[in-house]
């Protein structure tokens, strides 16, 4: 299966992949991208920092000071991107009052007016006043010290101590811990919920990556007739065996520079990672996502080959493509579901059937402590789909490459099977 | 001695029956002449000869062995259809297709250099392949099929598509390489590059070969009595004539064929003497053209003259 000949072939594909820009491009741009939509976000989010003027009203000049008090002291004054200007007047003024600042609320120079009424104090109910009354950001950041004061003004009157009121304020914090096979019972951080949702789209963004690459050359080799003059040289197994291990060593590089940082922090302690990030991988886990890795490559870059020697430009290969990228799309949407809830019945099923396993499993096993056997049956699994569809695989591809004139439909692509070639 | 042998190939796509029960064979340190119209059969029985197709039955031999990747690696085929990769620079495409055919190193790269001064292409050594001219394209593909020194070049329609000087310079090298012992085996429907290269011929049409041999013997076997004419004036008067055997007429010359040997110059008097102007009498031969216009039928349009 090794000869001079797959290995020329080898070394020209990668001389080809690795050089080309498109793969430069996605290797580099990939992270920054991926960072940059973070940072993105962080920039959009920062521009409702523009200064709102928010108005707040209270019927009782005891819960307007209380609230002078509150928000001093916290931080929407510091950024100050919340500009609160607290008053006191009666239910029948306000009445008046927002009518009468019916104007600067349509321009908005007020962005909203809160009002809360002396019945607060039994029923916490309380009013907003604007143009954009949804705004939620602006009123998730309000409510906490206004209830802040409600429940001091109303326990004020009941005689309690104070370490009891700050037990009242107090809100839930969960720690997460984590149960393992091991002795030892560790606190759980985000780390390995990033790592899991990382390496998914990484491996989804890889196999479609180099899929739909491997497919382009083969329908250009195809269409550029070079296929015949390559047929000449080298077997059309040879050819195939090629094409796929040249991509999946590109692949397997790609994937390789972009995990090596996040081997590199969870290896070393040169990165201080605040405590609730740390990653818990080890090098045999990483061995085993780069195995599985190349196993994926094999399979889903070999029917993507397949698929591009059917046809013989790529607007038609679209519709044979359809069928693999689900192949690959609907196991990533398990295992983002998986991240709302780890122990989802069907991302565990979907880790051992073929195709889904290469997607699924990786992500399982960064959350929960997948028992060695269930690795090895799934990774068993992927290498049966391995040999299961290159014998087909082979021969639709032996028969597509030189297959020219109209497109086939499907049921011709079954006759090839048959073709004795 | 036959080292190249087509015994018995057949294929069929479908319904239709590509080439059918095919047999020739090809001495070495010959040229070999396959000719046929287009879709009889050339393309299919040479994609055979390359196992690119499987044959549906017989085989293809080389030294008595069944062709395979061995035998592939000691032959340069030139396809019909014409394919390179368009982004690879010009040597480093000719060094890859040597490379598969398990030749590299030092003495391959400066071959490599060597054909391109040859065809006025050294100077565009580093240029991408989509640079180049369909010419200069073909020519690459040319020397990529030479450079790893094969033993057999099977070349599918050479000279199409190539100006008269690039066709000279080729038809010098394959003159060059078959005094070097090689075979060669090119398919063509121009009758007059074959007629001028080729000791040995197969015609195919419908998928069947109609003759096969030495073009000399073939042309021995069906000259005799012939006359190849070219003309002006009308010969009509010929058509009843007792001595004529049939009249052919290929367009460009008209073959004759009379009965007996001494009615040859008879047959010349009573031209001049009805005062047709003969441009060429050409007694005892036939053009390789008229033979293969015989042999495949009457259809004569789609054969080229060049």
């Amino acid at each position: 299966m090794f000869n001079y000949r797959v290995i020329a072939l080898i070394k020209r594909e990668l001389r080809e992949k690795l050089l080309s820009k498109a793969f430069i491009i996605m290797t580099i741009l990939l992270p920054v991208f991926m960072f940059g939509i973070i940072g993105v976000q962080t920039f959009i989010m920062s521009f409702d920092s523009e200064k709102s003027v928010v108005e707040i009203i209270a019927e009782s000049e005891t819960i307007a000071n209380g609230l002078k008090n509150v928000i001093g002291e916290s931080n929407f004054i510091k950024d100050s991107t919340v500009i609160p200007m607290i008053s006191s007047m009666s239910q029948l003024k306000f009445d008046d009052y927002v009518k009468a600042k019916q104007k600067e609320l349509l321009s908005e120079k007020i962005t909203g007016i809160i009002f809360i009424p002396n019945s607060a104090l039994e029923n916490k109910k309380i009013q907003y006043y604007s143009k954009t009354p949804k705004n939620m950001r602006l009123l998730e950041r309000i409510d906490n010290p206004i209830n802040r004061v409600l429940v001091e003004e109303y326990f004020q009157s009941k005689n309690i101590p104070t370490e009891e009121l700050q037990y009242a304020r107090m809100s839930v914090d969960i720690s997460s811990y984590k149960i393992t096979e091991g002795e030892d019972i560790k606190e759980e951080g985000y780390g390995n919920l990033i790592l899991s949702y990382l390496f998914s789209f990484l491996l989804y963004i890889s196999l479609l990556m180099m899929g739909s690459m491997v497919m382009q050359t083969v329908i250009q080799e195809k269409s550029n007739r070079i296929v015949e003059v390559l047929l000449s040289s080298v077997t059309s197994k040879e050819l195939m065996i090629g094409k796929i291990l040249g991509a999946a060593i590109t692949g397997l590089l790609q994937m390789a520079i972009w995990i090596s940082p996040v081997i590199l922090v969870a290896s070393t302690s040169w990165f201080m990672l605040p405590n609730n990030l740390t990653i818990d991988i080890t090098f045999l886990q990483v061995a085993y996502l780069l195995i599985n890795f190349f196993l994926g490559l094999l399979i889903f870059v070999g029917l993507f080959a397949t698929v591009g020697s059917i046809f013989e430009n790529p607007q038609d290969a679209q519709s044979g493509m359809w069928p693999i990228m689900l192949l690959i799309m609907i196991p990533f949407f398990i295992a983002m579901s998986m991240i709302e809830n780890p122990s989802n019945p069907v991302a565990s099923i979907a880790s051992m059937l073929p195709f889904s396993a290469i997607i699924v499993m990786p992500a399982k096993m960064a959350m929960v402590d997948v028992p060695l056997w269930q690795i090895i049956l799934s990774t068993l699994v992927n290498i049966a789909t391995v040999f299961a569809i290159f014998p087909i695989a082979g021969k639709i591809y032996r028969v597509g490459i030189m297959m020219t004139g109209k497109r086939p439909s499907w049921s011709e692509v079954v006759k090839w099977l048959k073709y004795k070639y | 001695m036959a080292t190249l042998e087509v015994k018995n190939i057949s294929k069929s796509f479908g319904k239709l029956k590509a080439v059918d029960n095919a047999s020739f064979s090809v001495p070495k340190g010959s040229i070999f002449g396959l000719l046929g119209r287009n879709g009889a059969g050339k393309t299919t029985t040479i994609r055979m000869m390359m196992d690119i197709y499987l044959p549906d039955s017989g085989e293809v031999t080389y030294q008595g062995i069944k062709s395979g990747p061995d035998f592939n690696s000691k032959v340069g085929y030139l396809p019909e259809e014409r394919g390179l990769y368009k982004k690879m620079k010009v040597l480093e495409t000719l060094l890859f297709f040597a490379e598969i055919k398990g030749k590299k190193g030092r003495a391959v790269t400066k071959l490599a250099k060597d054909y391109l001064a040859k065809f006025d292409l050294a100077d565009r050594m580093n240029s991408k392949i989509e640079d180049l001219s369909k010419g200069n394209q073909q020519k690459v593909q040319f020397i990529s099929t030479l450079l790893h020194d094969p033993e057999v070049l099977i070349l599918d329609e050479l000279f199409s598509g190539l100006d008269p000087i690039n066709t000279n310079i080729m038809k010098n090298i394959i003159l060059e390489l078959k005094e070097q012992g090689k075979i060669i085996l090119f398919s063509t429907h121009v009758m007059s590059f074959a007629e001028k290269m080729c000791d040995h011929i197969a015609i195919i049409d419908h998928g069947k070969i109609k003759i096969n041999g030495s073009l000399a013997s073939i042309k021995a076997e069906r000259s005799q009595r012939n006359i190849s004419l070219n003309y002006e004036g009308d010969i009509s008067f010929l058509r009843n004539n007792p001595i004529i055997e049939n009249i052919s007429d290929y367009g460009n010359s008209v073959g004759i064929k009379v009965k007996e040997d001494k009615h040859i110059q008879q047959l010349l008097k009573l031209l001049v003497d009805n005062n047709v102007e003969v441009k060429k009498f050409d007694a005892n031969d036939i053009s390789l053209e008229e033979i293969f216009i015989d042999a495949v039928g009457t259809e004569a349009e789609e054969v080229k003259n060049v």
